[in-house]
């Protein structure tokens, strides 16, 4: 059972137009479709190929290209290979259909994703925030988001200070043995060796 | 999913409250919090509450160098962290073709395979403290920290290794160190007839645990469960047989399983487990002195490393189920976009929900410990 | 609410002409060191440094035979151990914390991530300076501290309690202005906590030109009276109250 739908990913669909199929390993098949064809395609791989274990849902965000790029990894336990697939959206109108419906674990995906990159999914059943539920900032994933330009408006940093060797003299601690002193030794015996 | 409009059979609707289990409990496995809706003593609904530990790991990842993620990674899954370096670096190796020397493969699952006995040592602790029997967590707690002893002696670190880099493993064993691991286990062995008989078959351990949190196979594949928990269904499914990473497929193991699919169960077939790694640790520290060879193959300068553009997706079994990074490069110096997916993702969020609908409250914490949710990792 | 005539209540305030017994500082030493020796400290892991406190607790480094157990409500707490970074999130709840905690308190960062962010210095989420939030007594530095670390610190803090230099929890009453500035930054105008913290100043006569500010007058803006919660929980029509039933018995006679 397990060969035949292996062979049948291998040849048939890599003709199907539309579905870019690339085998990257004994294991691994990476699959390239459009956004439309996607949910007929993950509904396939779900019920006639025994495609059971949505793991993930990546989005990466390629602001060069002003796409967002959605890769779902499903696995099998009947054929024991991972299918990655690939498949972009415009930038702009960040909304895209949920695939709740054939696979649960993806409501935490969909939900992590919106409120990292402010990709709403319709049809999920809870958009609502479960990490970033008291920030008010843009979503914080895109890169066009400064992450230390951020932290350092918002919070302020430690101050030096210069005399904290004397400090620490002064109660009777001090440096036990010198860096400088430590290398130069560790020097001179691997000269020796 | 989650069962919708519940109805409690033991307490009428007007006894309804709610509470916050909030995230200074000593219940709750971290920094997380559930927000749970009572009839009485029985749990109508709960709603998980994350976000305490972010740290926006995916947005440092992208601003550090290659090498210097080695450092931010483990800190990902506080209790067991080595899975998480390794994953990385199996992503990146895939990335860069890397071919790692033998003697780093066989160091590397000698790595995970004591860091997957150190967490199950804990969990049992915690499993345990919530059914009140401290002891247990007291011996959970002194038996791991025999292995982070070792784990500073191989590493240098007890509990944040940074050991494992994409190409091997940074230093070679110590001198004696394989006859200090041979001792650790047969120390480990002769104590699993204790935790026996003060844990896994106490009466109350097991009138408490048996029937707390039941799910079925069908349910545990439709929510996406892995790891432990998934094996406790029924289902013999472990990432290191079926697709396998390292030297897994050259080392004899077998894979745990359970029918009941409750907390009794999943915390039992983490004990199995915890004799499998031990069987593990032994073959690989037999095959170890025969091995020899570099421990890590040649990488560019760290500090100007380019790795080229592609992506990888690794996966790995960690103790807590399927691990996995998908790490995009583009080219440059620093990542593009790394993907971090613990198992906790799903275990702590929406499996942690659907488990404790219909449980009274003195079973959440159980629930919850038997699971084996690590916040960090849903926090990230 | 009851009228204060009804339940005399013996407020001891700071400058009270009681203390002027030369003898009372005799028991102010005893005080001191029993409370260096049982510090209870709040069971609350709030980042990663929390996986080897386990270990400072339990039998192999024993913190117990320092006086030092967990307890897990701040109502009885003494120290409030910040065990790593603290993302914004969790810095509310340790603010709400701290507050609800009786003096004297003490509060340690464990970790080089409340001193000065740690490795994640560049991050949104995470706080980079503790004591800008709340008064810190102790700082141990590591990622993470190993267990002797922890106990290494907490011996003096020990010592710091015993000579009385630890008390910057009396600095949090003095210098509310400041704290509660850095506060409003970070989480909003509307920031506000249950405790009122200005009266309490008020009670333990600690009050100082730092407690009021702008910052406070900004908060009195926002603070809404406490409101009493209300539960769901009412008794249904089906069970017999035994009060009912007894005034039932009795009531008619």
């Amino acid at each position: 059972m397990g060969n035949e739908i292996i062979q049948w990913l291998d040849n048939l669909l890599a003709d199907v137009p539309g579905v870019g199929y690339h085998r990257k390993s004994d294991r691994r098949i990476r699959m390239d479709v459009s956004s439309e064809t996607l949910p007929t395609l993950l509904e396939l791989l779900r019920g006639r190929a025994s495609y059971v274990h949505l793991s993930a849902i990546t989005c990466v965000d390629w602001i060069k290209d002003g796409e967002f790029e959605l890769v779902y990894h499903l696995w099998s336990y009947e054929n024991n290979t991972l299918v990655s697939v690939h498949t972009r959206l415009p930038r702009s109108p960040g909304v895209y259909l949920s695939v709740y419906d054939i696979y649960h674990p993806a409501a935490f995906f969909e939900r992590d994703i919106h409120e990292m990159f402010g990709l709403y999914f319709e049809g999920s059943p809870d958009m609502e925030k479960f990490i970033l539920t008291e920030w008010d900032g843009p979503p914080p994933m895109r890169k066009d988001f400064d992450s230390e330009a951020w932290a350092r408006r918002k919070f302020n940093f430690q101050d030096y200070q210069p005399e904290w060797l004397t400090k620490l003299e002064e109660q009777g601690g001090g440096v036990a043995v010198r860096p400088e002193d430590l290398r130069d030794k560790i020097r001179a015996s691997e000269a020796d060796e | 999913m989650r069962p919708e409009n519940y109805q409690s059979k033991n307490h009428p609707p007007s006894n309804e409250y709610e509470l916050n289990f909030g995230p200074n409990h000593p219940g709750i496995e971290g920094n997380y919090a559930l927000q749970l809706k009572l009839h009485g003593d029985e749990i109508v609904s709960a709603r998980a509450d994350g976000g305490y530990l972010h740290r926006g790991f995916e947005k440092l990842m992208e601003n550090r160098l290659w090498i210097q993620n080695i450092a931010l990674v483990p800190r990902i899954c506080v209790p067991d962290p080595a899975p998480m370096e390794l994953c990385y670096s199996l992503a990146v190796e895939e990335i860069s073709g890397f071919d790692v020397p033998q003697r780093a493969q066989w160091i590397r699952v000698l790595q995970l395979e004591l860091s997957r006995i150190s967490a199950h040592l804990f969990t049992f602790g915690g499993h345990a403290a919530t059914t009140g029997m401290y002891s247990n967590m007291y011996w959970g707690v002194a038996d791991r920290d025999i292995l982070l002893d070792l784990f500073e002696e191989m590493t240098g670190g007890r509990v944040y290794s940074i050991y494992n880099i994409p190409g091997g493993v940074r230093r070679d064993l110590p001198e004696g160190f394989l006859d200090r691991v041979s001792s650790t286990m047969d120390y480990i062995e002769s104590r699993l007839p204790d935790y026996d008989n003060l844990f896994f078959t106490n009466q109350v351990f097991v009138r408490r645990a048996k029937g707390a949190g039941v799910m079925n196979q069908e349910q545990a594949l439709e929510w996406g469960v892995t790891g432990p928990n998934l094996r406790a269904t029924g289902l013999a499914f472990d990432v290191r047989r079926d697709d396998p990473y390292l030297v897994y497929d050259q080392l004899d193991f077998e894979i745990p399983t359970e029918e009941a699919g409750d907390a009794w169960a999943r915390t039992l077939v983490r004990r199995h487990e915890l004799m499998q790694s031990i069987r593990i640790v032994r073959q690989v520290v037999k095959a170890l002195p025969d091995i020899g060879g570099p421990i890590r193959c040649p990488i560019p300068n760290p500090l100007a490393w380019n790795v080229p553009a592609g992506e990888a997706y690794s996966r790995i079994e960690s103790s807590k189920g399927e691990t996995c990074y998908y790490v995009v490069s583009n080219g440059g110096d620093k990542p593009y976009r790394v993907h971090v997916r613990g198992p906790s993702s799903m275990h702590a969020v929406q499996v942690l929900e659907n488990l404790v609908t219909g449980c009274r409250i003195e079973d959440v914490a159980q629930i919850m410990f038997s699971l084996d949710a690590c916040p960090p990792e849903v926090d990230r | 609410m009851a009228d204060e005539k009804e339940f005399p209540v013996m407020i001891q305030r700071a400058n009270d002409p009681k203390r002027s017994n030369p003898m009372a500082h005799v028991f102010d030493e005893l005080v001191k060191f029993c409370r260096s020796r049982s510090l209870f400290m709040l069971h609350y892991c709030t980042g990663c440094g929390a996986i080897e406190l386990p270990p400072a607790m339990t039998s192999r480094f024993d913190m117990e035979r320092l006086g030092i157990q967990p307890m897990v409500t701040p109502r009885q707490a003494d120290i409030l151990l910040v065990t790593g970074y603290v993302s914004t999130k969790t810095l509310k709840r340790i603010i709400l914390t701290y507050e609800q905690m009786s003096s004297p308190k003490y509060v340690v960062g464990i970790c080089s991530c409340t001193v000065n962010g740690g490795m994640y210095w560049q991050s949104y989420a995470t706080a980079k300076k503790l004591d800008e939030y709340l008064p810190v007594d102790l700082y141990i530095a590591g990622c993470m501290p190993r267990p002797e670390a922890v106990m290494e610190g907490m011996k003096k803090l020990m010592g710091d309690i015993r000579s009385g230099k630890a008390s910057n929890w009396k600095d949090y009453y003095e210098n509310y202005d400041y704290y509660l500035g850095n506060q409003q930054h970070l989480f909003g105008d509307n920031w506000q906590t249950p405790t009122d913290v200005l009266a309490e100043a008020k009670t333990y006569g600690l009050e100082a030109n730092g407690t009021a500010g702008e910052h406070t007058t900004l908060l009195q803006q926002y603070q809404s009276p406490l409101q009493p919660i209300t539960t769901h929980f009412r008794i249904g029509e089906t069970v017999e109250r035994a009060d009912q039933n007894e005034s039932a018995k009795h009531g008619d006679k």
